[in-house]
């Protein structure tokens, strides 16, 4: 920024070439915003313009078309994000405001389970389901002697309310865990009673991130094909048919203008989730308190009993989903008798180790890239402010509001011709999962950025060092926490996101979810078991070591 | 007498934060608790308040023993530090919160809401947003909303360490005038010996837990009953007499 460098103060070997680390520094710039260009920018062009192709040129056809063909997929979409975000915010209210009171070991268990939940695959309550609940269900067909066909739109919208519920759960608690102690003590002190406090303080306090898990989880739900394919039968989402229009490779410019349809719904979305965001108080910087709320949910009147009721429902049904998951893997069926086996693992060892291996280093290579870069990013957009540096910002949150078939689409289009062509190659799906999770790191990073004195980046140029002095010792340092918290982020999105991953994978290199969603799909429902639990454990390896790391960071600061 | 607290004692996990602390006061007076930060005020307060169980002792109130009753059967209120205001509601919604739990009806409570906004002279304000208030004005709606339940004992934990020099000044005349004009009994927790000096008709001097002494303002001043304490009101140097008592105090401050 500043051209006047003071110089000859530091004489380290730093300062020896100044002219050529200017240039490293432009040139590190240059990269950033030439990644996000080429990555962002061109893939949605690319989107954009393909849906306006038709056979005389330039026109909105494409669209009409769409209209016609698709509008009982668009209003079906519609009906289930409708119904999935109240039940599934109902679910995460209760959730929350169950974990917030408790305490102790259920407490813990019921974090346990988010926590599992939240790193799980996005097709497990789908294969639960099926297990549970299908035409040959342990529950369903075994237990009741029901027969009848689960492939509808109730059970896509009963099992997207279930896996939606974590983020936003985990949202809640830290709002809950955040409230203002002395207005519920000021509550109680006046004569309210816990059925007061609930109704007067906690729930209106609470309304804004309400609002947000409605939002959020509508949005999740219009873009999640997966869902919809594995157990929709013959329900169809807008969705779900772009997944179908894709994996035949039939109609590009169709499957274009049907995203373009999506995108509507969510950019919209993100606009009004910014604005209520707002309203909710800072996310991240303080801490929050490890104070639970000292509320009992039996004394809390019908509101108590439901936010009991539904939350333990909840927890009954995710429970029992992994226990269902963990005994498909490891239970054979002979003539009607259960016996325990592990020829299933072997057989997973056998066929998919590669796989497995493929995806864990793909996941790091992601997290130890997309941190860095998420890093670097964030310095020159936030800190230096270079030029057009609200443009590059939009531009990076951009991927935050594209359902992932939106954003695989567009890599697709773009990159399938020479010079750039990258389909089939291992580069076009690690950038696409970089890309993708770039708003969110880029967002922890800022955070953390905006709490190192800025006192401290003046000091070292004061004393003589340049912009990567400053990098180096200042802002490196101190964006350590960031770091762990953005590899543990990318991490587990890369192992658990399938979203644009699946079209774009080349068959011969597979990925643990991508193996998932087929087996689950074509029907192997113990190999999908096995694949899906071998998911979890490893990432919640990785974030326990996170976690670990950076407590140890923590109480070395302290001592 | 009024409110006895009887040889109090509070623990947390193996600090004892509150040591046999034994305080009496009578109707109508204001008694400020002082003490340095982390001496357990706070801790005494919400004992009185209810919001915690004490260890041993017990809390008497107008002759009742009040330690079992829980908070919002208590006839005790609290202006917290940060003042706890409601946020989604109006001033007068929140001066009124209190009074939906008697048997009052609307027309009543409306009237009590106002006439307390009046006294504390933000009538004009009632149907603004507390984020519209300043920190002086919230301050104020928080003792509105306090009193206007009419308790039997009203309880402040340092409500001015949020509000600057000049204004701090304004609201502890404020406060006293109040309390004497409404003739409510009050305990007053502060740190700052000047504001306990000011607004209290007694003082008690906390040091680690424990009643390091119980006065008016004037013969706690003229009479420390130890050098911490003389140290603590800004008492540099006590001479002593040949049987142990205070002789001569030398102030670095005077007398206010
Ligand atoms: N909930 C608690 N758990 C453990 N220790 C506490 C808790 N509350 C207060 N303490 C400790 O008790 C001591 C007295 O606290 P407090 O009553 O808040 O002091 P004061 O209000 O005089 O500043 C402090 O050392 C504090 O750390
Ligand atoms: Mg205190």
């Amino acid at each position: 920024m500043s051209k006047n460098n003071p110089v000859g103060k530091g004489a380290s070997g730093d300062a020896l070439f100044p002219a050529v680390r200017r240039l490293a520094d432009r040139l590190i710039l240059l990269l950033l915003l030439g990644g996000i260009c080429l990555f962002i920018l061109y893939p949605m062009l690319c989107i954009l313009w393909r849906s306006l192709q038709g056979e005389g040129g330039l026109t909105g056809d494409m669209y009409g078309v769409v209209w016609e063909q698709y509008g009982r997929s668009l209003r079906n979409s519609v009906f289930t994000a409708t119904c999935t975000s109240l039940l599934c915010t109902l679910f995460s209210t209760a959730t929350a405001l169950l974990i917030s009171t408790g305490r102790g070991w259920r407490r813990a268990l019921g974090m346990g389970l988010l926590l599992i939940t939240m790193v799980s695959p996005p097709f497990v309550s789908a294969l639960a389901y099926i297990q549970l609940y299908g035409r040959r269900g342990w529950i369903t067909y075994r237990l009741l002697g029901l027969s009848w066909n689960p492939y509808n739109c109730w059970g896509v919208i009963w099992m997207q309310s279930l896996s939606f519920v974590p983020v936003n759960a985990l949202f809640l608690i830290g709002m809950l865990s955040r409230m203002d102690r002395d207005s519920l003590m000021s509550a109680r002190d006046l004569g309210a009673a816990p059925r007061d406090i609930l109704r007067d303080v906690v729930l209106p306090l609470l309304r804004p991130g309400i609002l947000v898990c409605v939002l959020l989880s509508f949005v999740r739900s219009i873009a999640d094909f997966g869902t919809p394919v594995t157990i929709g039968g013959r329900f169809t989402t807008i969705a779900s048919d772009i997944y179908l229009q894709l994996t035949g490779y039939s109609n590009l410019e169709k499957a274009s203008a049907m995203n373009m349809f999506l995108l509507v719904p969510s950019v919209a979305a993100f606009f009004l989730y910014r604005w209520l965001m707002g309203k909710t108080g800072p996310v991240s910087g303080e801490r929050a308190q490890q104070q639970r709320l000292q509320l009992s949910l039996s004394r809390c009147g019908a509101a108590g009993w439901l936010a009991l009721v539904t939350g333990g429902l909840f927890f009954g049904m995710i429970g029992l989903q992994y226990v269902c998951i963990v005994a498909t893997g490891f239970i054979q069926r002979t003539r009607g008798a259960l016996s325990f086996t592990t020829q299933y693992l072997e057989e997973l060892l056998e066929y998919n180790s590669e796989t497995m291996v493929r995806s864990v280093i793909y996941a790091l290579i992601v997290a130890l890239v997309g941190t860095l870069f998420a890093m670097l990013f964030s310095y020159y957009i936030y800190r230096r402010r270079v030029r057009w540096n609200t443009f590059f910002d939009c531009l990076a949150t951009l991927p935050y509001m594209l359902p992932g078939t939106c954003f695989g689409i567009g890599y697709i289009l773009a990159f399938n011709h020479p010079p750039l062509k990258l389909t089939g190659t291992a580069i076009i799906v690690l950038a696409n999962m970089l890309f993708k999770q770039l708003p969110t790191t880029t967002k922890i990073c800022a955070a953390t950025l905006s709490q190192i004195p800025e006192a401290q980046e003046r000091a070292v140029r004061d004393l003589g060092g340049d912009q990567l002095n400053v990098m180096r010792d200042v802002i490196f340092p101190g964006l350590r926490p960031a770091f762990l918290s953005c590899f543990a982020y990318n991490f587990s999105s890369s192992m658990t996101t399938a979203g644009a991953v699946l079209f774009l994978i080349d068959p011969g290199h597979q990925l643990a979810v991508f193996k998932l969603f087929d087996a689950v799909y074509s029907g192997e429902y113990a190999l999908a078991s096995l694949m899906a639990t071998f998911i979890i454990v490893i990432v919640l390896l990785v974030e326990g070591g996170v976690y670990l790391a950076m407590g140890r960071k923590e109480r070395s600061h302290v001592s | 007498m009024y409110l006895e607290l009887e040889h109090l004692d509070k623990r947390f996990g193996e600090k004892r934060v509150v040591r046999d602390l034994s305080l009496e006061l009578a109707q109508g007076e204001l008694l400020c608790i002082l003490g340095a930060s982390g001496c357990g005020k706070t801790t005494t307060l919400n004992m009185i308040g209810g919001f915690l169980t004490p260890d041993g002792g017990r809390i008497l109130l107008d002759g009742q023993d009040i330690t079992p009753i829980p908070p919002e059967q208590r006839p005790v209120t609290t202006v917290f530090q940060s003042y706890g205001l409601f946020p989604h509601m109006t001033v007068l919604e929140n001066v009124t919160y209190g009074l939906k739990f008697r048997r009052l009806t609307g027309q009543q409570i409306r009237e009590r809401g106002m006439s307390y906004l009046e006294l504390v002279g933000l009538a004009d304000r009632a149907q603004s947003r507390i984020q519209a208030l300043s920190g002086g004005q919230q301050q104020r709606v928080a003792l509105a909303r306090s009193l206007a339940v009419e308790p039997k004992l009203c309880l402040l934990d340092e409500p001015f360490s949020n509000l600057d020099a000049a204004l701090r000044t304004k609201m502890r005349h404020e406060l006293k005038r109040l309390q004497r004009e409404l003739g409510i009994t009050m305990v007053f927790v502060t740190h700052d010996q000047e504001e306990a000096l000011i607004l209290a008709d007694r003082i008690a001097v906390m040091e680690e837990g424990a009643l390091a002494q119980l006065n008016t303002p004037e013969e706690l001043y003229r009479r420390p009953a130890t050098p911490s304490v003389a140290r603590f009101l800004g008492v540099d140097e006590l001479e002593w007499r040949q049987d142990g008592t205070v002789w001569k105090a030398i102030r670095t401050r005077g007398p206010i």
